[in-house]
Order: C-alpha cells, then structure tokens, then sequence
C-alpha cells in the first residue's frame, strides 16, 4: 500500500511537473491586428495610362491637371513607383520600406524616409523579375516589404503591394506561367492604411 | 564485302581462342562472398589501408560491380550510390556527397586531381570507367591530406594495373539517341616492366526535353579518351612510373536568341602527364617523388544561323602543375608516419578574364597512424597551405577506428576542409550577352563597375566596390561517426552520421543594378551553412544466387543566417492564393537549392555460378528538392518551389561466352522513362544499351 502512495505521489508530481514546464510553442505568438480601416485596390490601371496617380487621404485616383500639384501620393509607372517629392514631383512626400507582414506594423517608424532623387526613387525592391526561371519573364511582388509613406500633409500611411496583374492571380498556377494565358500586367493590387490623425500609429 | 571483314574478325576470335589461354573475364568472378573485409583502400589515409579498418567512412566500388551494370561512365556508377547525388545543372553533372556542391569534392585518377570545372562543376561524364581497376569515395573533409576543395570528400579513380603477359580487349555498347560508347586496351608486363594503353570513344547525337522549341537539352557531343601507362622496376627498391592521359570532346549547341537561331561546336581538351618515381631507402623508409601537370582548354565558337555573324566566341585555357614528395615512415610496427611537402602553379587565360592569371602555393601535411592495441587505430594529421592570394590555412584532422569485435568496428573523425576561392570568384569579368547580368570577380569588381558606369549603364550602386573585403576560403568543421558490420560472409551493415559546420561560404551578391533591370553580381564570404544527416547501407547474400542491398540518407541543409533570420520573424512569404503577406515558421523552411532530404536506393542481384548470367535491378529514389524561389524572399519554402520526389529503375543483364573471354551485355537506364521536362534537365528517359566486351591474357 505505501509503495503505491509513493508511486502515485510521484507520477502525480511528474505530471504537474511537465505540465508546467510546458512552454506554448513560439510559433503560436499571435500578432496584434491592426484597427485602422484597410483598403484593398484592386486592378488599378496602369496599363491604358503609363502613369497613374493616386492619393492615400481620398483613397483614389487622380487625374487631370490635379496630377501637378499635392494632390498625390504615389505614382505607378510599369514596374516603377514614385512619391510626390523631389524629381518626382511637388509635394514633400517621404517612404521607406519596412521589413514586416502587413498586419504586425502598427507603429510607422520616425526617420530614414528619403524623397525620390533621379536614379534613386525612394521605393524600390518591391517586385523580383524571375526572367527565364519559371514562372518566365514575371514581376512578382518581393513578401514581407511594406512601404510607409509620410504624406505632404505630414500623416502617415503604409502599403502592401499585391498584384502586378489583372485579378490578382495565383503566380504559382500553369496559366500565369504559360505566357499566352497570362493576365495582363500593369494593373496594379495592392492595400493600405491611411492614419489621418498624423500620429504614427497604423494600428 | 563488309561480310568478309565480319568473317575475318571471327575467325581471328577463334584462332585467339583456341592457341592461347583465356583470361577469365572478371565479371565472372564469384560474387557470392563479399570480400570487403580483405579489401584495401588507398585513399582515405595515401597508404594502403584494410576497408574495415580505416577509421574514416569510404564506399569502395569494383570494376566488376562497374562491368555487371553496364555502366561506362562515371556519373552513371556513382548515381547509383547511396549518399550521393548527380546535381542537375545546366552547367554540368557534378557530385553531391553529404549536402556540399559539387565544387566541394575533388575528383582524382590515381590520386591526382583533374582540373577544368565550369562554375565549380566538373562533368562527370568526361570520365570513362572502362579501365579502371576500382573507385573509392571518400566522404568527410580530407584537406588534410588533399588541401583545397577536399571538403565534401574525394572520389580517386584507381585504373586497372595489366596483368603478366600479353593482354587486350576491346569493348562497344550502343543504344538510345545513338550513344556509343567503345573502348579498346592492350598491354604487355613482364616482371620489371610493363606498357598498357587504353583508347575510348564516346558519342551521342544528345536529346532534347522540348522538341516543340527546336532546341536540344544536351547537343550532340564526340569524345575520345587516351590513356598510356609505363613502369619499370629499376631495381628491387626503385620504381619508375608515367602516366599520360589525354581527353578531347567536340560538342554542338544551338541557342535562340532574340528569335534568331545560334549554332556552333565547342572543344573541350584535357591532358595530363605525371611522372613518379618511388624509392624503397630501407624497410622502414619509402620515398615518393611525384610530378604532374594538368591543362584543360576549352574553345567556343557560336554563330548566328541566318547570317554567321558571330553570337559567342570565347576561350578558356587553365594549367596546373605540381611537384610533391612523399616519405612514409615505419617508426615502429604500430606507428607508421607519413610526410609530405609539395609546390603549385596554376595559370588561367581565358575570355571572361582580363588577363593571364597565375596563383603559386606550396604546401606540408603530416600523418602518424598509431595502433597502440590491434583494435585501436587511431590516425591524427594535418596539412598546412601557403598561397600568394589568399590566407594560409591549416587543416587537421583525427579519425580512430576501434575493433569492438571481429565484426563490429566503430569509427569517428572529426577534421577541417577548405575551399580557396578560385580563379572565377577572384578574376572573374563577365556579361551574359543574351541575358544581361553581369558578374565580377572580387579583384575586377571595382574596375568593371567604373567601366559600366562610363558606358551609363549603372542604376543605382547597391554596395559601393570599394568597400567589398578580401575574399577568404571558405572552411568547414565535420564530426563524422559511425560504424561498420560484418557479422557473417553474408551480412555487411554500415551506417554514418556526419556533421558540417560551414562557413565563410562564398556566394553571389549583387553589388549594383543597372539600367537594363539586371543585375551586377559579385562574390563574398557570406554565410554560414550547415549539413547533417545519417546515411546507411546494407547488403546480404541471401542465396548463394541471391544478393539484395539497399541504402538511405536523411539530410538536412540549412542557411544557419537564414535560420537567425526566421527565428527573429524576419523572413516572409506570400500565401499563393491571396498574394498576401505572411511570417515564415522554421519549419517552413526548405533548405538549401538542389537539397533533397530523404534519398534510398534497393539493389537486386542474381547471378548463376553454372551458366554465368548476371541480372539485376536497382531502384533509386530521389526525394523532392527546391530549385527556384518563386515568391521572392531567397529561400525555398513553397510547394511549388520544389520539384516532384522520383523512382528510377535501372537494370542489366550480362552473359559470358567462349570461356568468359567475349561477355555479352544489355543494359537499361531509367527504365520507366520518368522525366520532368520543364524542371530537371538531366533525365533523358529510358535508355536501353546493348554492349559487348571481348578480353584476352597470353601468359
């Protein structure tokens, strides 16, 4: 009878023991979740106007002689992206890319904005062009790189580009890599955040 | 009239026949036992050493086993291995041992190094097996006694000495894409000397993956292989030996560039000669003088199809000379030391550099091999380096095997590899006309980005030249352990687990983007990566007709920056259905490219004592391996970055006739046809062959 007391002492103990050793798994860290209202655009045309102008405060596009003046934000050429602030434009608008998932930023950091210059615009790396490893000749969007933008108005926005192509395709199926089947690129996808209160929170 | 020339040849075939002795044909010989206990290797210590002793893991391949599968090149026997790999890449079949590139293992005949490697990899099928007595891979750092590019291990190709007398063969096989392979050898020895030649021809109009594009995926190629081998037994005590080898290769190749078609014929030369004289100064003190030198050349001249204006023209010529000395030392009858001192120049010249380029290096390496008991064998050296361009190194090394029984032997070596950065990653200067990067040696890399931004071609400037530091060679630490099994004649189990630690890896960076979207690329000591894994093998005679084997590896090889990264939460992927972004766990992660973690092979044997037929049937598993990122963050993680896992079955069928002498063969590789034609470039299809061998031995 003592023997089995001793026993069952110790194999209770051995269970409490490991059950509170038991760390979670890392992997099950929850990020917190941004609260900021997130809009998806979706098949921005780039295609039919080389350049397209758009504005992260009004969430469109601009057009017309408004394309001169502060009213934009970020501009699409082809694979290229602009910001409305030295060679490119009139406005002072500043962006660097972050090293992130879209939803785990949610506070814009302070400095290292830049401005776009000839020959160095302020985004870039945000595509990989595959050229002959398939999916051939593709521009697909690098993961992890979220642009943060300082608008001419001092707020704060940060982006995730998604698509190069008509419809978001999966890059990953037969059709996108056969060229014939291949939506047609310069339409652009992509999300954001705007934080209108000028603060630097994007949660 | 070519009936005549056919009934001449016979007759002669019998006349051999019939008036003189027969050489057995080897293949015949009784396989039934295994005899690795007895057998001896070479390369694992540079002295003669028993299979089941030498402390470190080796696989030792005979001629027979080469002749009963009918293969005749090397990357088809070493396929076959358990733990290796044949890497695809359009550059060339080179070797995968324990996870390492093929630039990491040397390829050696008769224990001296072949030269000429295309972006690190050295065609394997440039190597004919047809004379050769046995191949012995050695698996684990030996730059102890090799010094550079020994780090993933060493494959010595041993040719076959002549036996007494007069003796010759000749031997074809034909089949698929009209390859041909035909070899003929002769020799003479009496007992101070003997001369032995050997001439091989290898051909095949290639294939192609994608007939629809009009482009072959291998051209078709002609080669020839000459050997000559001379010795001479000066006196009881001193030994003269030459060996000459010299191999040619002409191959087509077809591009489409821009929609227009370019064609035209590379050449491909390699010599090598290497005088050795040995010495026998007492019982105890052997002396080995060696000299070699090698050169490897190659020439290309490409063409637009519809004009001839010229697409590509470049050459490559590459030298190697050395000289050695060895003394193997018999202090006492348990230790016997070995020392060796030696001195190198290397030259290269060739399009892609801006001029002759030459690197002298000398070298010392040491080796006692101790049996303080007869169980024990404990073997410690090291080889120091000096080298004009880069740092010196020093590469120890101690293995020790221990008898636990007559049967069991359990071995562990633990050393240090390297790998000097070579010619390309120093002096590299190089544009890819059709696509449009460039790559730059570490020496060339400020003065071609000077040139590229003259012409205006330069972007944006990622790391400023100036800047790059010295490249260092990469080295590497690995634990190897494991054991070896012999219970009885029938039964041999071995099994190996080993350990890489690796760094100063050099890799590809880019350093600049230029004004076309490519980019330029340039060399740096990197990353720090490691390999692991266990491999085993086992082979039993379960009848006396009977023999079945089978062997396995597990690997892992891992980016240990890339491993840092993921743990911080640094590395991302993006979820193919949404395009959305998304953390990637640790066990996402796939490796490193071209990696696969689970391979195994079976093998079946039969063989009939009465009758002399041989057949048998392996099967070869390759595990999946990533070979692309699609989703744009470096590394593999994906589904679709992997290619599909696959079965190969190769099998062969071999009889003997007139008394072994003639020895009739049908050979199939691949015998599914499995392919996967967008991704892996190197499995043709089926491939059936038909050969036939012819030996003779007059006494």
């Amino acid at each position: 009878m003592n023997k089995f007391k001793t026993l069952s002492l110790a194999l209770s103990g051995t269970i409490i023991l490991l059950a509170s050793s038991c760390s979670k798994n890392s992997d099950d860290v929850t990020p917190a979740i941004s609260k900021l209202t997130t809009k998806t655009v979706t098949d921005l045309d780039g295609l039919t106007t080389t350049n397209v102008y758009y504005s992260l405060s009004t969430g469109s596009q601009i057009t017309g002689a408004d394309t001169t003046t502060a009213k934009w934000d970020i501009k699409f050429k082809g694979t290229s992206i602009f910001i409305n602030s030295g060679t490119s434009g009139t406005g002072t608008t500043q962006a660097q890319i972050v090293s992130s998932t879209f939803e785990t930023l949610t506070t814009a950091p302070t400095t290292g904005y830049k401005t776009d210059a000839t020959g160095t615009p302020a985004i870039s790396g945000w595509y990989t062009y595959t050229a002959t490893t398939e999916p051939q000749h593709a521009i697909l969007t690098v993961p992890g790189k979220i642009i943060v933008i300082k608008t001419s108005a001092g707020n704060y926005a940060k982006v995730e580009m998604i698509s190069y192509y008509k419809g978001n395709p999966n890059t990953t199926t037969a059709e996108f890599a056969n060229l014939a089947t291949r939506p047609a690129s310069r339409y652009y996808t992509f999300r954001f955040a705007y934080q209108g209160d000028g603060t630097t929170s994007l949660q | 009239m070519q009936i005549k020339y056919i009934l001449c040849g016979l007759a002669m075939l019998l006349i051999f026949h019939v008036a003189y002795a027969q050489r057995r044909d080897t293949s015949k010989k009784d396989t039934a036992h295994i005899k690795q206990l007895k057998e001896v290797v070479v390369t694992g210590t540079r002295t003669q050493k028993s299979l089941q002793q030498v402390p470190i893991p080796i696989t030792r391949i005979t001629a027979d086993e080469i002749k009963q599968k009918g293969l005749v090149r090397l990357n088809e026997i070493l396929a076959e291995q358990t733990g290796i790999n044949i890497s695809d890449d359009p550059h060339g079949q080179g070797i995968q041992i324990q996870g390492f590139d093929p630039a990491y293992t040397m390829i050696l005949i008769d224990g001296l190094p072949l030269i000429g490697r295309n972006t690190g990899i050295l065609e394997l099928s440039r190597i004919t097996i047809n004379n050769i007595d046995r191949i012995e891979i050695l698996k684990g750092p030996t730059s102890s006694l090799y010094g550079s590019e020994a780090m993933a291990g060493v494959v010595n190709i041993i040719t076959a000495d002549p036996t007494k007398g007069i003796s010759g063969g000749a031997a074809a096989r034909y089949g698929t894409n009209n390859t041909a392979d035909i070899s003929l050898n002769s020799a003479y020895k009496n007992d101070r000397f003997y001369i032995s030649g050997f001439a091989n021809r290898y051909s095949s109009d290639g294939y192609t993956l994608q007939p629809s594009s009009g482009l072959p995926t291998v051209s078709p190629f002609a080669g020839y292989t000459l050997n000559g081998k001379s010795y001479y037994k000066i006196d009881d005590r001193t030994t003269i030996k030459l060996s000459v080898r010299y191999y040619t290769n002409d191959q087509d190749s077809k591009y489409l560039v821009d929609n227009r078609y370019a064609a035209g014929t590379g050449t491909e030369k390699d010599f090598n000669i290497a005088p050795i004289i040995t010495r026998r100064f007492t019982d105890k003190l052997l002396s080995t003088l060696q000299l070699y030198r090698s050169t490897y050349k190659t020439k290309s001249d490409v063409r637009y199809e519809n004009d001839q204006s010229v697409y590509d023209q470049t050459y490559f010529n590459q030298s190697f000379n050395r000289a050695e000395l060895q003394n193997d030392y018999a202090l006492k009858d348990n230790l016997k030391l070995t020392a060796g001192a030696g001195g190198q120049y290397e030259t290269v010249e060739a399009t892609r550099y801006t001029k002759l380029q030459s690197f002298t290096s000398g070298y010392g390496y040491f080796q006692a091999d101790w049996l303080p008991v007869k169980k024990l064998d404990i073997i410690a050296g090291g080889r120091y380096d000096v080298h004009s361009v880069y740092k010196s190194q020093m590469s120890p090394k101690l293995a020790a095997s221990y008898a636990l029984n007559p049967k069991f032997t359990v071995l562990g070596s633990v050393g240090k590899g390297y790998k000097a950065p070579d010619f390309r990653q120093l002096y590299l200067n190089f544009t890819n006309a059709e696509v449009g990067y460039s790559v730059f040696g570490y020496e060339e890399a400020g003065a071609g980005i000077q040139r590229l931004q003259q012409a205006g071609q330069i972007e944006t400037i990622l790391i400023n030249p100036a800047t790059l530091k010295r490249l260092n060679a990469e080295s590497s630490t690995a634990f190897n352990l494991g054991y070896r099994y012999k219970p009885a004649g029938k039964l041999y189990w071995t099994a190996n687990l080993f350990r890489n630690n690796i760094t100063n890896l050099i890799e590809t960076a880019a350093i600049a983007i230029k004004t076309n979207g490519q980019s330029v690329y340039s060399y740096f000591n990197l990353n720090k990566v490691y390999t692991q894994g266990i491999e085993t093998d086992m082979s039993y005679q379960v009848f006396k007709w009977l023999q079945v084997a089978g062997g396995f590896q597990y690997l892992q090889a891992y980016d240990q920056e890339v491993l840092d990264q993921i743990a911080a939460g640094k590395v991302f992927t993006k979820d193919p259905e949404t395009n959305l972004t998304k953390v990637i766990k640790r066990s996402d992660y796939g490796g490193l490219l071209g990696r696969s973690k689970y391979t195994y092979n079976i093998r079946v044997n039969y063989f009939n004592r009465n009758s002399g037929i041989n057949a048998s049937i392996r099967a070869i598993y390759r595990g999946r391996y990533g070979y692309k990122d699609t989703d744009g963050n470096g590394i593999i993680n994906r589904d679709d970055e992997y290619t599909k896992g696959y079965l190969l079955f190769n099998a062969s069928l071999s009889k003997p006739l007139l008394k072994d002498a003639v020895r009739l063969q049908v050979t199939a590789q691949n015998l599914l046809n499995y392919k996967d034609a967008q991704v892996i470039l190197n499995l043709p299809g089926r491939l059936i062959y038909a050969g036939i061998a012819y030996n003779f031995n007059q006494k």
